[in-house]
């Protein structure tokens, strides 16, 4: 079987007003250019060089044309006067070269560009707000709608929404707190024990976890758990106009999709903090009896004379603040996600940075309030 | 060139034996046999329910049949050489019901993401072939700036169908290329594909509902019924035969309106 791959075929005539002719054959395809890519490619470029008028081109041997094969010959034949063509070709060639002379768009130097960024920067934050605020009203409004008809509140969301957040965030979050209950309280006692401060120890890792590592682990995690998912959620939501169909069918985003999950969480992450907390002060009470000889009798007792209950207190009452946060934080910028997978993605990264940043915040924010209580 | 030599064969689809099942063995398709050949218009029509995305999933190699032999271009999605199977997909092009376009990319990169992922072209090139191709679906070059995002029904169809042509496939697969397009683009897309198709000889497996897009596409039609294709053939043998479905199908009102346009 004759090779069908593309060939091209050139002769001299010497006395000819035309004397260059060339002759392609075989198929112009991306599979038949493939065998003899360099050499053709070599021959086409030299062929340009040649004055336009002095080349006579004859395709109609080509077998097949595709637009890889189109593509090479339009290049070669940009300013060719002498063309022969079987006229199945004709339109994809023509279609091809058109196609090729259209201008590449070129980023072009924009000395305003900084003052344009910053400009569209400033006027997304201040949208940004605006929408947060817009929201954070709305919420309220939504809420004062519920206590007066509490049939409205969509409870099957709330208490879904508590399990989701809260009971299966559970295993995690006392394992982490478990840990870090037991590095802080061996750490401390490495550093304490030489000055026979031992019960100090208890001072610190029962004001350190249940006044700033309890509430704060808990929503670190939430954020990274709950928080994304929820924005998630919301996004795909938008980007499957399930949010739409939402609104049209007259039923509030905010009352079924955003006041459920924000309640929820800002219920469900104290109970966490609890859980967490004793996970951690477990973790301290088992270090406390090998390295320091503290039994965990001895520790329960110390516990409540060394640390003022108000402590674990404020603990809770930070954590209901922070995962009304966070869950507010993660609807806000699933309900901004627009409809495709890039806005997507960066809506839950942002959303999680934004959250873990608003809770510490949140935190330096309690930690001034409250210096002089417990 | 052994694959070349398959692919000249006479179908470009071939299915023989097929047993599909869904969910947890739930028999939709059975000892189902169906071909098309590599320079007709072949339309897949069939009730709801009758398993066609099913079937398509199967030819496109998305879904593994639980028995049977598939073969497209002459290779099954099975083969142990990757690059076999890599080419046969390569030479086919799918045009998705909902245009399933990279909402992330402009229109020109969702076009330009084939030929730039096949690879052995410069981006020069690989312009001026978007281009042709954004031209073929009578869509000018400033439309290629868009993202799928701000495109009309009807634009992301054809974005769709520019995509589906940029690697020049040999067998072209329309998912309902004219849902949701008011008449009048529904008539220009059908004579789009038909110019296309003079112009660059390719197979087409296409599955519509719309009557008017049948008569006015297809060589033969396949009728997908009771876990087979109980038919494949002219369109006019087709009619004629006594099934509760295609007497339904084609019989309606819908139907014979279509028949006198058609």
């Amino acid at each position: 079987m004759p090779s069908r791959d593309a060939a091209l075929e050139i002769r001299t005539l010497a006395q000819d007003p035309v004397p260059i002719r060339v002759r392609a054959s075989g198929e112009w395809t991306f599979r038949g250019l493939k065998e003899r890519e360099l050499e053709l490619d070599r021959r086409l470029t030299e062929l340009e060089r040649q004055p336009p008028d002095r080349v006579a081109w004859d395709l109609t041997a080509v077998d097949e044309l595709d637009d890889t094969g189109a593509v090479w010959l339009a290049n070669a034949l940009r300013n060719a006067q002498h063309i022969e063509i079987a006229p199945r070709h004709r339109e994809i060639l023509k279609q091809i070269s058109q196609g090729l002379q259209v201008p590449a768009e070129r980023e072009r130097f924009d000395p305003f560009a900084g003052v344009v960024w910053t400009g569209n920067a400033a006027a997304g934050a201040v949208e940004h707000l605006r929408d947060g605020v817009g929201l954070l009203g709305q919420l309220t409004l939504d809420l004062a709608g519920a206590l007066r008809r509490p049939r409205e509140f969509p409870l099957r969301e709330f208490s879904a929404g508590i399990y989701r957040a809260g009971v299966t965030a559970l295993p995690v979050t006392m394992l982490v707190g478990f840990l870090v209950g037991i590095v802080l309280t061996y750490l401390s006692a490495l550093q304490l024990k030489p000055y026979g401060a031992d019960f100090l120890v208890i001072k610190i890792v029962g004001i350190g976890v249940l006044r700033e590592l309890g509430p704060m682990l808990a929503s670190i995690i939430s954020a990274g758990r709950s928080g994304s998912a929820v924005t998630a959620q919301l996004g795909v939501m938008r980007v499957t106009e399930e949010i739409e169909a939402l609104s049209v069918m007259g039923v509030s985003t905010t009352l079924r999709l955003v006041l459920p999950r924000v309640l929820a969480l800002a219920v469900a992450l104290p109970m966490v903090t609890f859980c967490t907390d004793i996970a951690a002060l477990a973790g301290a009470m088992l270090v406390s009896n090998f390295t320091l000889d503290i039994s965990p009798a001895a520790f329960m007792q110390a516990l409540p004379r060394e640390v003022d209950v108000v402590n674990f207190w404020i603990g809770i009452g930070k954590s209901a603040v922070f995962g009304f946060a966070v869950a507010f934080v993660a609807c806000h910028y699933g309900l901004r996600v627009l409809p495709n997978t890039d806005s997507l993605a960066t809506g839950v990264t942002r959303s999680v940075v934004a959250s873990i940043t608003g809770v510490i915040i949140l935190d330096a924010a309690f930690a001034m309030l409250l210096r002089n209580v417990g | 060139m052994a694959d070349a030599d398959a692919g000249a064969g006479e179908y470009v689809i071939e299915i023989k034996d097929l047993v599909n099942t869904v969910g947890q063995g739930v028999i939709l398709h059975k000892d189902l046999e169906f071909s098309v050949r590599r320079d007709e218009v072949m339309s897949l029509v069939g009730g709801s329910g009758s398993g066609k995305t099913q079937l398509l999933r199967v030819i496109l190699g998305l879904k593994r049949p639980a028995a049977g032999q598939v073969r497209v271009f002459g290779v099954s999605w099975e083969d142990p050489s990757a690059k076999k199977v890599r080419d046969a997909r390569r030479r086919m092009g799918m045009l998705f019901q909902g245009g399933a376009l990279y909402s992330a990319l402009s229109v020109y990169d969702n076009v330009a993401f084939p030929l730039r992922e096949r690879g052995g072209l410069e981006e020069g090139e690989i312009r001026g072939i978007v281009h042709a191709k954004l031209a073929q679906v009578e869509l000018e070059p400033s439309h290629g700036k868009l993202l799928p995002a701000n495109l009309s029904g009807g634009m992301v169809k054809r974005v769709s169908l520019a995509r589906a042509l940029a690697l020049s496939p040999d067998l072209l697969i329309l998912d309902e290329p004219t849902a949701g397009l008011d008449p009048d683009r529904s008539e220009g897309f059908v004579r789009l594909i038909k110019r296309l198709r003079e112009e660059h000889r390719f197979a087409v497996l296409l599955v519509t509902h719309d009557l008017d897009t049948l008569f006015e596409l297809t060589d033969r039609v396949a009728v997908l019924a009771d876990q087979h294709i109980i038919a494949c053939d002219s369109l006019r043998a087709v009619r004629g035969m006594n099934h509760r479905f295609v007497q339904s199908f084609f019989g309606g009102e819908r139907g014979r309106r279509a028949l006198q346009h058609g």
